[in-house]
């Protein structure tokens, strides 16, 4: 019974308690913002790194993502000889779903692992302690500029995924499976609603927030050395995916 | 006689690990303490309970007549502007250059121009023998010079309280005199406080006003130079003599 207790007891309590850490971090991050001293420059460093520099990636994604979706989608709707609802459906899914989720596990994988190594190594070698010792507190240096920039940065990445995924999409039925134009493009206008691309807009904004503020807390939560940074990197990027796509869920129910 | 910082039974454990047992320690204020004692008796742990950078699992520490363990982090933060840290490692932020990290705390926490800043940050650059290497990144840097940039950084803001973590080790004889002579001068002219964690037998004995030894966990000893020259206290005089007979067990 004992044995059976702590099996199921042990995990719930760290979850809780993992949760309630970040939920603390994350309440004392947005009071923060709004202390001075703003720090505006590295606020752009961090939009640079988190946003520019994942243009290529994002548009490889969603391009491709378009174009596959395409492909699939045909297969079934020509057995209807509905070929002309292709573009809707590829518009629709890379509006509400796979752009927001898409864009950012991408920069989960490549800017929040990033984040976490950063500021895990910054844990270790005691420039953390350093902050704290010359009377600067870490959350306001390290976390605001970050969890700022993913909030700003993520909801631009995604409009810029669905893009490529709806001329991707678009592409591939005209070009390649000979779809009519005029009325692939009339029944896109027709079913496709500003509410559709909004929905998708307020999700990438939840997982920017998520994606930073899981690579600042298992950087700062980091211990015991180069090896413990490079556990914490791992962690950082399958937590992010997993709120994502939970969160997705939850997101997707509340705004159905 | 008035103290800067006084613990009143200290105790540290990580875990089952046992760090510090009951550490009771007065820092006179305007004089110059050295805290010795072997490898991993929880020197540098001490120091970073001195400024609240670790909490203490029992006991106080008092600063200036406030308890530091029943603050709130706002009054941490506030509090720890007194204090001037060397880490052992320097900590140097290797996201910036030399001039950054020793500009750092006068960015922060001053409104002075930046003509200013240069000037400032030139000066204790020279002060502990570095010229020149205002553009160059930490990981370009020696062990001896990272520790310099550490030094130069913490006496940027000239606090109140000075605390180092073995300032000398690592450095060549030479760079040895002129960092204890930094350590004595800063002290002499500015009055300010100063703890120093080293294990240089000889500068400790030369410089240090007062000395704290400390082994498994408790104060061995603490005293003057003079009292600690003359001892026949048999921890001391075996860490003296750097002895593998005695008390003190080499694990
Ligand atoms: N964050 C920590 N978590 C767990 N144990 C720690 C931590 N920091 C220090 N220790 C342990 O505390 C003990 C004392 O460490 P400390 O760094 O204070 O030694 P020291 O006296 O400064 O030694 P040295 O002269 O080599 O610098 C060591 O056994 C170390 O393993
Ligand atoms: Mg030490």
């Amino acid at each position: 019974m004992e044995r059976v207790l702590s099996f199921f007891g042990r995990p719930l309590v760290s979850f809780v308690e993992v949760a309630g850490q970040m939920a603390l971090l994350f309440y004392s991050t947005i009071k923060l913002m709004f202390k001075k001293p703003f720090r505006t420059k590295l606020l752009l460093k961090q939009i640079e790194f988190i946003g520019a520099n994942s243009l290529s990636v994002i548009i490889l994604t969603g391009s491709f993502t378009g174009m596959v979706f395409a492909f699939q989608s045909y297969i079934g709707f020509h057995k209807f000889g509905a070929d002309q609802l292709v573009g809707t459906v590829v518009a629709l899914a890379m509006a509400r779903e796979l752009g927001p989720v898409l864009s950012a596990i991408m920069v989960a994988a490549r800017a929040g692992s990033a984040i976490t190594a950063e500021i895990g190594t910054m844990k270790v070698t005691e420039q953390v302690d350093a902050l704290n010792a010359m009377a600067v507190d870490p959350v306001h240096y390290l976390f605001v500029p970050r969890i700022l920039a993913g909030l700003i940065v993520m909801p631009m990445l995604n409009a810029i995924t669905v893009l490529c995924g709806v001329v991707g999409g678009y592409l591939v039925s005209i070009k390649v499976l000979g779809i009519n134009k005029t009325l692939y493009l009339d029944y896109m206008y027709t079913y496709i609603e500003f509410d559709d691309f909004a929905n998708g807009m307020m999700k990438s904004l939840v997982f920017g927030g998520i994606v930073t503020l899981v690579g600042c807390y298992k950087g700062f939560m980091t211990r015991g050395g180069a090896e413990g940074v490079g556990r914490a990197t791992t962690e950082s990027v399958v937590m992010a995916c997993v709120l994502i796509l939970i969160f997705d869920y939850i997101l997707t129910a509340f705004m159905f | 006689m008035e103290y800067a910082i006084e613990c009143l039974d200290l105790h540290k454990s990580f875990g089952v690990h046992k760090i510090h047992k009951g550490i009771d320690l007065k820092i006179v204020k305007g004089a110059i303490t050295y805290i010795i004692g072997p490898s991993g008796t929880g020197k540098s742990v001490l120091l970073k309970q001195l400024c609240g950078l670790m909490p203490p699992t029992k006991g106080k520490v008092i600063v200036n007549g406030q308890d530091i363990t029943v603050m709130k982090p706002e009054e941490l933060v506030q509090m720890r502007k007194k204090f001037g840290i060397l880490f052992q490692n320097a900590a140097l932020f290797d996201s910036m250059n030399v001039y950054e990290n020793v500009a750092f705390p006068l960015v922060e926490h001053t409104k002075l121009p930046k003509s200013k800043i240069d000037k400032i940050v030139q000066e204790k650059l020279r002060l502990v023998g570095l010229r020149n290497i205002e553009d160059k990144m930490p990981s370009e840097l020696s062990g001896g010079m990272r520790k310099r940039v550490g030094l130069a950084r913490a006496i940027a803001l000239e606090p109140d309280i000075m605390l180092y973590d073995e300032p000398t080790t690592g450095l060549d004889p030479i760079m040895c005199d002129v960092v204890d002579n930094l350590i004595n001068d800063t002290q002499k002219e500015l009055g300010i406080t100063s703890i120093v964690i080293s294990h240089d037998i000889e500068s400790t004995l030369k410089i240090a006003d007062y000395i704290a030894m400390l082994y498994d966990g408790k104060v061995v000893l603490y005293g003057t130079s003079e009292d600690f020259k003359t001892t026949d206290n048999p921890y001391v005089k075996q860490f003296f003599s750097a002895s593998k007979e005695g008390p003190i067990k080499i694990m």
